[in-house]
């Protein structure tokens, strides 16, 4: 009973969340709509007794692309406040394909197996048994994550270098020094 | 109190919840009078000593001035947001009272990611400062949201790893379990020599780093933002920001002592809630002193100390402790 009743305040949150996503007409109120809807997937995540998942989704998603989805709204506009309007006129029949395409997939999928709402049983600590997955079974793709990582951040780093020697991508990114007022102290 | 309160967690977690919540409310507002009388002692002055014997209704004098404050909301600003900002900074830093360890089963949650749940809280943090930065549609709060974000994001990094360190020493992410590993002086700043200790130090400076506190409070700094976030609110508004920066840095304190300085033990003395209170206070108390003493860091200097030092320091000690468990 308490599991249903979480399951549906939680889907509720989330659902009204992502609807809020695709329909607010300012852009920094849909990213953080977007920041609760990741929330509440993470509330899912708990219900079905995947702590650790939880926990990761908040701290990369919530604590870390959300943030930097609100850096780059900064950087990106001039007037402080101004709001940031989305243009919606455009692609209108595109996406309600490709919304029509993704409602298909996930109609098939609930007709073909029934689609299972109940948290599975775990015999061990799911955490563990994640931990333990990464470095034995699994360790291979793992490693290879890591390495694609590293190699997006070596690339991030090339791309902002400044000395002149990176991509010359470089110098068509606007160049900001956190923390210091950098249109003029124009607001 | 691992055994749900009338066998019904809902029930638990409510009343738990509830009496731990105004408990920590009234010691962030003694906080406040407790910090003002400490600098004044430092500065050599005598501090609040008007409102009840030694200024001790001071806070509740503060609280009843602010109460009565107009608020106001700037024309320009982004009314949902801006009324919304000061809310969730307060919610999000006593969320994380839930997995606080107090004593032997006296933890509101003992979750299984206990730690990694206290840090994404911490992370959370960031999201209402921004939020009240931006909607204020002002220079200044913009500009201090705007450093407060690229702080955050930064000293998250050493944050996470140097929390490690314990988790790593312990083999548990349980705050719970952490703490019995360090039973009977095996506190994690003493033992193993060094990397715990470093560990410490870093912890220290992040969680700082995180709640805004000197040296590391450039989102804020008054003399060049006039108060960062902070500058459009009025009344009891203010008073949430301010009341969840000693909230925020009260139970950092809690979380370091739990996870280095034995949480509720004391060795040969004993053990039980009140070392754990005691050692939070005290912790709290370093954070004074180190704020009264220091000077405030330019944020390029933040953010060099940030990624040069602390980041491959915390690293290197996450691998050292590692090391300590396969092969010691």
């Amino acid at each position: 009973m308490g599991a249903w009743i979480a399951f549906l305040v939680i889907a509720t949150v989330l659902l009204v969340g992502a609807l809020m996503v695709v329909s607010a007409r300012d852009l920094v109120h849909t990213v953080l709509w977007l920041a609760l809807s990741l929330i509440a997937t993470a509330a899912a995540y708990v219900a079905l007794h995947a702590d650790f998942l939880a926990a990761a989704q908040i701290l990369l998603y919530t604590g870390g692309v959300v943030t930097l989805m609100l850096f780059a709204v900064m950087l990106t506009r001039r007037q402080s406040g101004a709001q940031v309007l989305i243009d919606r006129a455009n692609g209108g029949l595109r996406a309600a394909l490709l919304a029509a395409a993704l409602l298909g997939l996930l109609v098939t999928a609930t007709v073909r197996g029934t689609p299972k709402l109940v948290a599975p049983t775990f015999n061990v600590d799911s955490t563990q048994a994640l931990g333990v997955t990464f470095l034995t079974r699994l360790i291979l793709p793992f490693e290879l994550l890591s390495l694609l990582l590293l190699a997006a951040m070596v690339g991030a780093i090339v791309l902002a270098r400044r000395d002149g020697k990176g991509v010359k991508l470089a110098r068509l990114a606007p160049r900001v020094v956190i923390g210091q007022p950098h249109d003029g102290g124009e607001g | 109190m691992t055994f749900p309160l009338f066998g019904n967690p809902w029930l638990h977690g409510l009343v738990a919840g509830l009496v731990l919540v105004l408990i920590v409310m009234g010691v962030a507002a003694y906080a406040i009078w407790y910090e003002r009388k400490f600098s004044a002692l430092m500065q050599n002055r005598v501090g609040p000593t008007e409102v009840g014997p030694i200024g001790l209704l001071q806070p509740i004098a503060d609280g009843l001035k602010m109460l009565q404050k107009e608020h106001l909301v700037p024309t320009a600003a982004d009314r949902p947001l801006f009324l919304l900002a000061p809310f969730l900074v307060v919610v999000f830093a006593l969320s994380t009272l839930a997995v606080v360890p107090f004593g032997d089963g006296l933890i509101i949650a003992d979750l299984n990611i206990g730690v990694l749940f206290a840090l994404a809280l911490a992370s959370l943090m960031l999201i209402p400062v921004w939020m009240a930065g931006w909607a204020s549609n002002n220079k200044y709060a913009l500009l201090g949201g705007m450093r407060a974000v690229a702080q955050s994001i930064s000293y998250e990094i050493p944050m996470l790893l140097t929390a490690t360190v314990p988790i790593v020493l312990s083999q548990s992410f349980k705050l719970g379990d952490i703490v019995n590993a360090q039973a009977n002086l095996h506190w994690f700043v003493l033992w193993p020599v060094g990397p715990g200790a470093i560990a410490f130090v870093l912890f220290m400076m992040t969680a700082l780093a995180e709640a805004n506190r000197i040296p590391f409070d450039i989102p804020e700094a008054e003399s060049e933002l006039v108060a960062g976030v902070t500058v459009e609110y009025t009344g009891m508004h203010f008073g949430m920001f301010y009341l969840a920066e000693y909230l925020h840095t009260l139970i950092a304190s809690a979380i370091a002592t739990a996870l280095f300085l034995g949480g509720w033990d004391m060795g040969p003395l004993g053990s039980g809630p009140h070392w754990m209170i005691l050692k939070t206070l005290l912790v709290f108390a370093g954070i004074y002193w180190v704020r009264w003493s220091w000077l405030r860091l330019r944020s390029d200097q933040l953010m060099e100390l940030c990624w040069r030092w602390l980041v491959p320091l915390s690293l290197g000690l996450v691998l050292l402790s590692a090391m300590w468990v396969v092969w010691a």
